[in-house]
Order: structure tokens, then sequence, then C-alpha cells
């Protein structure tokens, strides 16, 4: 195991900055500690990290929304808010729910694991992966930024033309709104590009694609999903930007105006997107569950083929969301049919799951508990879902409590259960302890009351035919005793989020005491555990090379004969050792992405206010273009560098050995 | 698994590139095509009585000429000819995905009936 | 015991051992990282350009003003439809340099495809202000106001190609864009052509056929 003695993959260019001087002013950032290191980092794991807070940050946001709104329907002709301001909060709760909580953890997640799972040292574009985070966090505050500067949009999630238009929505909330996802749109393009580029391009040798994780292919097919589908919402935000700031006349009704455009490219846009804010989450489950029931996971090219299948049918269903806008009987009857058979390959997938349980030595841990809740959860909201593709039980559901529940059910029975699991699966890989393993027991049965409480309950008061998006009921409908659970139920569930934050910062200060964590604290099966916790700049060294699905279990892993599982080697043995990275070439950190990103809201403020403002925005963003492109190459004996491969000894200082190693090949410098 | 080796910089750079000439010929070529096939296009304008698109053919013509020019773009001078195969997939994907959707949409809206 | 264990790999060292760890595999797919993100870019923009196609198409006939067939200059828009088909050879011919090595060749064809890219915006701009004179407002109509869009979505694609031609150039003569870098060219040109293709749907669909 001398691994520092023996290390073929080093490379003798390790650090030679010395004698090396860049061209002009731009000189890279070094820092790698300290505030300017996260601003500057194009490392996937510290973006990722950052993600996943500023994730959490806009989840409090939208939570505390959410509060306020069930504060509001606690009792019959509620005063807390107006109905002006009731509209704001459930819009902008929608919003930052989907766009800055959703999303981004999945963003997150793919981030720090993609390339941990295929064995890479970072993504294909480090900068435009800087770039996506900056973008999104800039888009996220730009668009909470309405709520000092005359108030949030008012329009809902979907923002329907044209009640989203000048005259009814007077205030600047939904022009915040929609700039504001444009914003993260490019950085959720940005970041689809990147990742898939890294999937299909960087992985270790041997990492064909049916043997990587799970988590990775849900994510790319949820990436590919980005990349179709912003690209439609963005086609439809600048129409209706054009709308309120420039007076055209797409959603106009008066000059001939069709208000079904809207909803069908939103909708377009839409329904892949719950099947990629769900994706990933059922790739992290896929990779919790097999780890505590000890099995591999049942039928791994069925979960994969119909993860794909997922993506490919979540185009054809749009229309289902439209089934009482008057779209014909010929359309709703095929969207009615092509929704039914979308939960076939959903079907698939729990069968899997289940399989994978069935007959395993399970530990319920947390982040197992979780992932059942998971399973639980987003199966009562599955069959719900089967339920709308009925057109004519969808006539009587429609905008009523009762499809709240069932979105609730999916996206946070669903995807935010698999999240929780997965930060408690992952916590120790990313941050080097452990989260309190009791503590996450007692979050897991408090959330799963809460998470019922609340949403159970507004399935009975949507048949009973309470209307969404209405900011108040009368007495004596038979509302205030459903109302008066649900509202319980939700701070029942705040309170549960409130322990899993307290649980990070116990945790933390009780990590001292304890021994540290070692790389593989689950007796996991997938490469990311093989490399020491936290994950070490480098990611691996050497890069692992697989040869099949779940390789790194099956480096710990035999079976005799008759099947029986037989540990043949501990796990100190086969993981990796913390080596100091010398010689690992790693992209270098660098300012542009930041500039370039909060150039965008600078650009978005003067859209709204002043045209001037968004010409010196302009100006930022391309001055941050060409600041990136002349930026000078992350290492000067990169074959990237304006030198030929030949010229190297001569201008590298002590490179004179040719790198044949892998390393070089991986940073682009046009990422 | 392709490997490359730096000795023969240009050339292997880019996928099925070559040293000589003739590639420009093919490239002259296809433009004197797309070229023709514009004034095609042009004359359904200038001539609309011409029997071959009269009437309802025009729409079928016209969109034919545009399917035979986009995709001698994409083959020849966006290199799909001669590149990997993963490339037109991929963008194949987006093209017929975006066909699919919003024809389906326009559909809806009884575009065509 | 352990004769009945199929046997696996287990150090961590056998990975720096294996025949292909000392291969330099440049992309698993054998396309350069920024080829494939830039064809998964455009893959993504025929989503975009669709999504405003499609709004031509629903709204082509407007209630009020100029109507298509009305206002539509087709030999003038034909002429600078042939200049911006004209520069996409133009652009594959100065790829087609840099492949042989020929720096100055390249720059030549690079800066024609920008004066062809040019000339297109200047008949652009001038279409616009003939339709503006003629009553066809921005806001006039549903059809205006989709028109505009349509068409002007690509001419600032057909504006960020121009700059993106200009700055290779730049770049060019400051010996920045060495044979290793050519893909960087070949790119551009990917950018290019296809909004090159987008003009060739957006010439039949909207000018071409008649409403």
């Amino acid at each position: 195991m001398a691994l520092t003695e023996d290390r073929p993959l080093a490379l003798p260019s390790g650090d030679s900055n010395d004698g090396y001087t860049p061209t002009g002013v731009f000189t890279r950032p070094t820092a790698e500690t300290g505030p300017r290191s996260w601003f500057t980092t194009v490392d996937h794991k510290k973006i990722g990290i950052m993600y996943g807070t500023a994730a959490i940050f806009f989840f409090i946001v939208g939570g505390v929304e959410a509060l306020l709104i069930r504060m509001q329907l606690w009792s019959p002709r509620g005063t807390l808010l107006s109905a002006n301001l009731y509209n704001q909060i459930y819009t902008m709760h929608g919003t930052t729910m989907v766009f800055l909580v959703v999303m981004p953890i999945g963003a997150a997640f793919a981030n720090y694991l993609i390339p941990l799972q295929i064995g890479a040292r970072d993504v294909a574009f480090p900068r435009i992966n800087a770039f996506s985070f900056w973008a999104f966090l800039a888009g996220g505050v730009f668009l909470n930024s309405s709520w000092f500067l005359g108030g949030g949009a008012d329009g809902g999630w979907f923002m329907y033309a044209p009640n989203s238009g000048v005259i009814f929505s007077p205030t600047n909330g939904i022009d915040f709104w929609n700039l504001g996802l444009l914003i993260t749109g490019i950085a959720s393009l940005t970041g689809a590009v990147n990742l898939i580029v890294t999937v299909l391009n960087m992985r270790a040798p041997g990492m064909t694609l049916m043997r990587m994780p799970i988590f990775t292919w849900m994510a790319l097919v949820s990436q590919f999903l980005l990349l179709f589908a912003i690209p439609v919402l963005t086609s439809a935000q600048v129409l209706l930007m054009l709308d309120r700031l420039f007076d055209a006349n797409f959603f106009n009704v008066a000059k001939g105006a069709n208000p079904l455009l809207w909803q069908h490219l939103f909708w377009i846009f839409g329904h892949p997107e719950v099947y990629l804010m769900i994706l990933p989450a059922f790739g992290l489950v896929s990779e919790i569950l097999p780890t505590f029931a000890r099995k591999p996971i049942f039928g791994y090219p069925f979960i994969v083929f119909s993860g794909i299948a997922i993506g490919f049918m979540g185009w054809g269903v749009w229309a289902h969301h439209m089934f009482v806008s008057g779209i014909g009987p010929i359309s709703v009857t095929a969207f009615s049919l092509t929704t039914m058979f979308i939960a076939v390959p959903t079907g698939v997938k729990i069968l899997n799951w289940t399989a994978t349980m069935w007959g395993g030595k399970l530990n319920f841990s947390a982040p197992m508990l979780f992932s059942i809740g998971l399973v639980t959860m987003f199966t009562i909201g599955g069959l719900s879902g089967v339920m709308h593709s009925v057109a004519p039980m969808d006539t009587q559901q429609t905008d009523t409590y009762f499809i709240v529940a069932h979105f609730h059910y999916v996206l946070f029975g669903g995807a935010f259960f698999g999240f929780m699991g997965a930060f408690y699966f992952y916590w120790p890989k990313a941050f080097g302890y452990m989260l309190n393993e009791s503590i996450g027991k007692a979050n897991f049965w408090l959330m799963l009351l809460g998470f019922n409480l609340t949403f159970a309950p507004m399935h009975v008061l949507g048949l009973q035919g309470m209307s969404r998006r209405i900011y108040t009921y009368d007495a004596g409908y038979g509302f205030e005793f459903w109302n008066k659970v649900a509202t319980i139920g939700a701070f029942t569930l705040a309170s549960s989020i409130a322990l899993f934050i307290f649980n990070i910062f116990y945790s933390k200060s009780k990590a001292k005491t304890l021994p540290p964590v070692g790389p593989d604290p689950w007796d996991s099966r997938t490469i990311e555990w093989m490399t020491p916790s936290p994950t070490p700049v480098y990611n691996f060294d050497p890069i692992p090379t697989v040869t099949r699905v779940d390789d790194f279990w099956y480096r710990k892993y035999g079976e005799t004969k008759d099947g029986k599982l037989v540990r043949i080697a501990s796990t100190a043995e086969v993981a990796q050792k913390r080596t100091d990275g010398k010689g690992i070439h790693l992209p270098s950190p660098s300012y542009w992405p930041i500039v370039l990103a909060f150039g965008l809201p600078i650009v978005a403020y003067g859209l709204i206010f002043s045209l001037w403002l968004a010409l010196i925005g302009g100006i930022v963003v391309v001055a941050a273009l060409y600041g990136w492109i002349m930026e000078p190459p992350d290492d000067p004996d990169a074959v990237h560098d304006d030198h030929g491969p030949e010229a190297h000894a001569s201008d590298g200082g002590d490179a004179a050995v040719p790198d044949s190693a892998d390393a070089v090949k991986e940073v682009e410098t046009v990422g | 698994m392709t490997i490359t080796s730096h000795d023969d910089v240009p050339t292997t750079v880019l996928d099925g590139a070559v040293k000589d000439y003739s590639r420009d010929k093919v490239y002259v070529l296809t433009a004197i095509f797309l070229a023709v096939l514009t004034i095609i296009e042009v004359f359904t304008y200038t001539a609309p009585d011409f029997p071959l698109w009269a009437e309802e053919l025009l729409i079928p013509v016209l969109m034919i000429l545009m399917a035979v020019k986009l995709f001698t773009i994409l083959y020849i001078f966006m290199h799909l000819k001669f590149d990997k195969p993963i490339l037109t997939r991929i963008f194949y994907s987006g093209l017929i995905l975006a066909m699919f959707v919003y024809i389906v949409m326009l559909a809806t809206f009884r575009f065509w009936f | 015991m352990a004769e009945t264990l199929t046997s696996r790999p287990t150090l961590a060292d056998a990975d720096a051992h294996q025949a292909h760890a000392h291969i330099e595999a440049d992309t698993n797919t054998g396309i350069s990282n920024t080829k494939l993100g830039m064809w998964l870019f455009l893959a993504s923009e025929c989503l975009l350009f669709g999504g405003l196609i499609t709004t031509y198409l629903l709204y082509r006939r407007p209630l009020e003003g100029p109507t298509p067939d009305e206002i539509f200059d087709i030999p003038f828009t034909s002429t600078s439809s042939f200049v911006l088909l004209m520069s996409s050879l133009t652009m594959v011919l100065a790829v087609s340099a840099i492949e042989r090595g020929e720096h100055q060749r390249m720059r030549v064809w690079l800066g024609a495809t920008a004066v062809l890219g040019a000339t297109f915006m200047a008949g652009q701009i001038y279409e616009f202000t003939v339709f503006v004179r003629e009553g066809l407002g921005f806001t006039t109509s549903r059809f205006s106001s989709a028109f505009y869009t349509l068409t002007g979505f690509h001419g600032i694609h057909v504006t960020v190609g121009i700059i993106m031609l200009v700055s290779l150039v730049l770049l060019s003569l400051r010996g920045k864009i060495p044979e290793h870098k050519a893909e960087t060219v070949e790119i551009v040109g990917l950018y290019w052509h296809f909004v090159d293709v987008v003009w060739v749907v957006i010439f039949a669909v909207v000018y071409l056929i008649p409403t």
C-alpha cells in the first residue's frame, strides 16, 4: 500500500509556477482557503456545497412563506394577509421551492457526486460550472429582491397569461419573476451542458455507461431534460417580458392573441420540469437502498431504462395540465392516454426499489428511513397523479387543494425526502463527520408526521371543493377542521427542518471528540466511497479502473459458490489513502465567473428601471466575457498554452518529461 | 477508446480533417447547390403559376427545399458527415423533439384543419 | 475458503497498474469537450427557435395593420438570405484553412464571413426601418410582435456571431490561435452555420409561405 512511493500517475509538472509570468494583468487567483477561495473556486465539490447551502437558505425563505400561508388559512376569514399579499406569497413560495430549492439541491448533488461517481478530477468546464452557480444565486437574489422593490410576483408559479399582463398585475413583481428566472435558466442551461459533457467524456477507465452508478444515470437524464426544457421556458418568458416591458401583443387578447399559447409553452417546459426535479432524488435513493439492504439494486438495466423512458415520455404529457382549458376532446383523450402510460416506467422503479429491499438485511439508519419515506410517499403522490390522468376526474379536481396535495406528495414526499436521506448519507463524504443518527431518526419521524399532517388533509379539502390560491374561506363549508390540521402539520414540518439544522451544528461540535470518519462509513458500493472523507481536492489518486457495476463493493466482497456474501478485503485495504496530491494538475480558480454572473442582474434591473443601467450591466458582461477568454491558461505546462507541446521544456521551467498521464487533459481552459 | 498522440498537430485535432484542398472543392460545390435551391425557392414567388409548385403543392415544395438545404448545411458545412455519430444523435434529439412538441402544440390549436 | 471466492482486484494500487491507466485517453467519446458542449447547446437552441417560430405561425395573420403579403419585399430578403448563405461557405473555408495551418488565409475567410454577416444585419436593419415607415411598428399587431421578435432574436444571434468572428481574427493576429487550438475556429463555425440554418427555416416559413 505504498501509494506515495509508487505513483506512476504523478506529473513532474506540479508546482512550477516560478519562472512563469502570465500575460498582462490577468493573473489567476490562487487562494485555497478563506472567503476568496470560495468566490473564485472552480472545484466542483465546493460549488456543490455552495449550491446546497444556497438552496437551504432559499428553502427557509420559501418555508417561511409556506407558514404564512398556513397561518392565514388557520381559521375562516383570516386577516393575517391581504388578498394581494397572499397572491404574492403563494406565487413566490412555489417559484422559490421549484427553481431555487429543489432544482439547485439536485444540482448540488449532481455537481458533488457526478465527477466522484465516474472517477473524474472535475467537471468538463470548471469555470462554466462556477458561473452556473453564481448565475443561479444572482437570479435567486434578484427574484427575491422584488420584495423590497414594490412587491413580489403575484400570478402563481405558472404565471398564466394574460392574467400576468400589466393590466392585471401593474407592479414590477412579474418582471422580477421573468428576468430572475431567465437568469437561473441560463445557469441551468450552462450547468446541463457542462454535466452532460462531463458524463459523456470524462469517465474513468472501464467506466462504461452501463457501469455508471444509478445516480449519475438519473442526473444525466435530468440534465438532458433541463437542456431541452429550459429553452422552451426561455422563449415563453421572452414573449411575456416583451409584452410587459415593451408592449408587444403576444398575450394581448384585444389584438387577437391566444391565451393558450402561454399555457402550452409553459407546460411543455413544466412537465419535463417535474421529472427533472424528481429524477435526481430517484437516483439518490437508488444509491441508498442497496447500501442499507446490502444487496445490489434489483434490475440495474430496468431502472436505468425506465429513467430514460420517463425522460422521453415526459415530453408527451404536458396538456394534462390544461384539461379544463378547452383544448378539445381529441387532445384531451390523447394526453389522457399518454399520462396513463407514463405511470408505467415510474411503477417499474417502485417495483425495483421494493425488490431491492426484499430479502435484504435491512439496516434502518436515517438515510434508509428517508429513502423508504420517498418510496411510500411518492407512491401515494403517484397514485393521485394517475387519478388526474382520467380527464373527467381531473375536471373535478383542477384548481382544488387535491392538486396541491398531489404535487406536494410528489415533490416534498418524493424529491425532498430523497434529498434529506442523501444529506444524511453523503454528509460524511462532504464534510468529514457523521450527522447524529438518533437525531436523524427523530428528524425522519417528525418530518413524516408533519408532512402527512400538512398534506393528507388537503386531499379531503380538495374533494370538499376548497379552491387553491384563494386567500380565505367562509365558515360553514366544513373546511375549518382540516385546515387547522394542515396548519399544525406545517409547523411540525418546520420543526423537523429546525431539528435537521440543529443536527448539523450539534454533530459538528460533537465530531471533535469522535474518531475521524473513514472513507466508507456505510460500507457502500460505488467508487466515491473509495476516496478519503472529506473528499480531497484531487478526488482520486490514482484514478480507479472500473470493472463492473458497484465496483467498490466487489473490491470488498466476493461470493461463495452458493451465492453467500464473503468479505475478501477490509475497507482500509481497498480504500485510497490521502496523499499530498502533488503532480495532479487541477483547474485554477478564476474571478470571471462571479463577475459575469453578477453582470446579469444589473442588466435585469436596467430592463425594469432604466435602460442606462442595462447598458452598464451589458458592459460588465462583455468585459467579463473578454476577461474570461483572455485569462491565462490554468497551467503553464499544459498543452493548452499558446505553444505546441514541443515547446514545453523551453518555457515551463522544470517540465522536461512529456505529459502522458491523464491529469493534464482533464482541464480545458475554455471552460 | 480514442488515444490521441500529439505528433500530428494540427489535423488530428479536427475530426475528419484533410490536409489538401480536396475538401474545399466539395464546399464550393455545396455552396453552388445551396444557391441553386435558393433560386428555385425565389422562383416559387416570382413565378407562382409554374405547375410544379402551383396551388396546394407550394407548401410541400418549399418545405422539401428547406429541408434539403438544412440537412446539406448540417452534413457538409457542419461536418456531421465526417464527424462522430454521437453528435448527429445529440442534434437530432433536439431537432426531432422540437418538431414533435411544437407540431403537437400547433395541432391542439387546430392549425391545419 | 479462499479458493471458493471469485477473485477480484482488491487494491487501489492495482488501478495504477491497469494497462489503460497509463494511456492518455483523450475523452471517452473521442470528441473534445468544447465541441460536444457546442452541439448540445445547438440542440437546445432548436427548442428556443422552435417556440418563436411556432408563435409566429400562430400569429402571422394580423387583425389590423399591414399583413405579411403586403409588406414583405421578397427580392430584397432573398438577396440578404443569399448573402448569409454564402457566409457559411466562407466560414467553412476558414475552418479548412486552419486545418491546413494556413493562418493568413483563415483570417481572410473569417473576415469575409464577418463582412457578409454584417451585410446581412445591415439589410435586416434597413428592412425593419422600411417596415416601421410603412406602418408596421413592434406593437402594431400580433403579427408584427411575432415577426420582429423572431427575426430580431435571429439578428441578435448573428450579431453575437460577428463579434465572435472579429474576436477570432484579432486573437489570431496576436498569435493566440495556434494549430492545436484550431478547433476553436471550428466551434465558432458550428455556431455560425447553425444561425444560417435557422435563417433557412425562417426564410421559407416566414417569408415564402404566403398567408
